[in-house]
């Protein structure tokens, strides 16, 4: 037995391992890299048909945006809502139906419990591995709508840090979903009753204040909203500082539901 | 290594475990048999830390296993029911991953991968999907990976269910190896066979209780006694045949096609007066002696 966990166990510590969500973290790229090929056209080109479209096809149909200083071209305006979109998809996809596979299909959770990994740093590997394919899919994505100058601060750097914000958030939620759901029949639910309305109404592909104004509150509310919201001001270089509250909204909910998540799945597994 | 007292499981209002007592000695392979529905699994479950103990005390190396169930999970290794062998990863890579989650760096989990690869007749096959193994070498793969880790404990819930004849035979020379080299193994079977070839000792476990213990050989004689008839009841006979049976004071019962007929002295039942049916002896068995403890054999549902 290593030493340094014989060591750990006697200190009575916060019992929190790093290498349980390290060891579950590696335990998803160890599956991704034996499949790249397939995950990657998932990751870069089905985003970049949406955006192809957008850009040279939609975008040249519509006029140009109102934002906060001005009117940017459409393509501008939806690229960021795209890239932060998709993040959103491949967190939840990740941790919604992966996760389930693994949980009920597969039943790997059992043996991962039955090593020494506590539940909590099995949800953290969990979520960690969505926030990573998250980031993936946005700097792929950020990168294509670069070079198509679609992006047209400096600032736009940052939408990797939003990307993978959204994935930390969106990958606790799909984990909760997974946690409760009976069957992967309602797990689907989760991509039509939440991913698909989100995608589009949460200010991706129109400004909030077209809609109609008593559902603009509930737009507001949205998470997609948010990191949308950070994105493109991020690319078009429109920084102030009412941007803070999105990114606060951001991060509590990251923090709210892991451990919701945690305990959810505490609860179907541990009795 | 593990001492047990009135141990219970819960399941809201149902008590699959009701109030156990027993202890295993390092070095030893303690075995529980019992039918589907004894509270094997669930007594396992929480010797693994998997499953929170209702109430009475657990403690596994000097580990309260109620308090400290993590502590617990790092010395032993656990083989479930279910393999829940990783599809989306190498067979070897199953094994490399599940050593790191036990604390070895990436070079040790990969030797001692490679270790039990060799031991378990899996090498050729590390490179594979587990999803193109047959079920006996996902077995054999599942108890690999329990081993990985090189615990102290090892515990199998029921390690050769569903598996082929030659499979299981082959499981079982590897875990006779493995017992002989000194790790403590605890594990649940509903094969009578696999218990007295396997366990050192063992109990018998029925409805959450335990009916009895002792090693094979003391059930077997405390328990059932002299050899055990064995009446084939011819063609179109089996009515007239029972109830001649039932004239005896002799304990019968119908397993199958054929009623098993013991006496309750250390004697051979006389049965030369029994028509319509052949008659044969053999020892008894494990079998016979939960047959003798709840009245029921191992597998009826």
């Amino acid at each position: 037995m290593n030493e340094s966990l014989a060591e750990r166990r006697t200190t009575g510590k916060v019992d929190f391992r790093m290498r349980g969500v390290v060891g579950v973290w590696l335990r998803h790229y160890t599956a991704f890299k034996g499949g790249w090929m397939v995950e990657m056209t998932g990751i870069i080109l089905e985003p970049l048909f949406i955006l192809a479209a957008v850009a040279f096809g939609i975008g040249k149909l519509v006029g140009d945006v109102e934002i906060r200083d001005g009117g940017v071209g459409y393509a501008v305006f939806v690229a960021p809502g795209i890239v932060v979109g998709n993040a959103m998809w491949h967190a939840l996809f990740e941790c919604s139906w992966g996760a389930y596979r693994r949980l009920q299909t597969n039943r790997i959770y059992d043996s991962i419990l039955a090593a020494p990994v506590s539940m909590r740093e099995l949800a953290l590997g969990e979520i960690t591995w969505g926030a990573t394919r998250a980031l993936m899919t946005t700097a792929a994505v950020l990168a294509f709508a670069t070079v198509t100058g679609l992006v047209e601060s400096p600032w736009a750097i940052g939408i990797l840090g939003i990307g993978l914000l959204t994935g930390f958030m969106f990958g606790g939620f799909g984990l909760i979903a997974a946690a409760v759901a009976p069957s992967t029949h309602m797990l689907t639910l989760v991509f039509t009753m939440v991913g698909t309305p989100l995608f589009f109404f949460s200010g991706t592909f129109f400004p909030i204040s077209t809609l109609p104004s008593w559902v603009q509150p509930i737009a507001w509310a949205l998470p997609l909203t948010h990191p949308v919201r950070i994105a493109r001001a991020l690319s078009t270089g429109d920084l102030h500082m009412g941007l803070l509250w999105s990114l606060l909204y951001l991060i509590v909910a990251a923090l709210v539901f892991y451990p919701i998540a945690t305990r959810l799945l505490r609860r179907r597994l541990l009795v | 290594m593990v001492r047990a007292t009135g141990l219970v499981k819960k399941f809201g209002d149902f008590i699959a475990v009701d109030g156990i007592s027993f202890a295993v000695q390092r070095g030893e392979t303690f075995g529980m048999l019992g039918p589907n529905g004894a509270g094997k699994t669930s007594t396992l479950r929480m010797m693994s830390g998997l499953s929170p103990v209702t109430s009475g005390q657990l403690e596994i190396d000097g580990i309260d296993a109620t308090a400290n169930p993590r502590s617990i999970r790092d010395v032993i290794g656990v083989v479930s029911q279910h393999d829940g062998l990783d599809p989306d990863i190498s067979v070897r890579d199953n094994l490399t991953i599940y050593g790191f989650y036990f604390g070895l760096d990436r070079k040790m989990a990969a030797r001692r991968a490679d270790e039990v690869l060799g031991f378990f007749d899996l090498r050729s096959r590390g490179g594979d999907s587990v999803d193109d193994l047959s079920g006996g070498m996902r077995r054999r793969l599942t108890i690999a990976r329990a081993f990985v880790s090189r615990p102290r404990l090892v515990v199998l819930d029921e390690p050769t269910t569903g598996l082929d004849p030659s499979s299981r035979n082959r499981v079982w020379e590897q875990l006779a190896v493995l017992k002989n080299s000194g790790v403590t193994i605890v594990m649940s079977t509903h094969y009578m066979e696999e218990a007295s070839i396997l366990c050192d000792r063992l109990v018998i476990m029925d409805e959450g209780r335990i009916l009895g213990s002792g090693t094979p050989e003391e059930l077997i004689r405390e328990r059932a006694g002299a050899d055990v008839a064995q009446v084939r009841p011819e063609a179109g006979q089996r009515d007239s045949v029972h109830r001649q049976l039932k004239e005896t004071d002799y304990e019968v019962a119908e397993i199958g096609a054929i009623f098993t007929v013991r006496a309750s002295n250390d004697r051979r039942a006389d049965l030369t007066k029994i028509s319509g049916a052949r008659v044969s002896f053999r020892p008894p068995n494990l079998e016979d002696v939960f047959l003798s403890l709840t009245g029921r054999g191992l597998r009826d549902e």
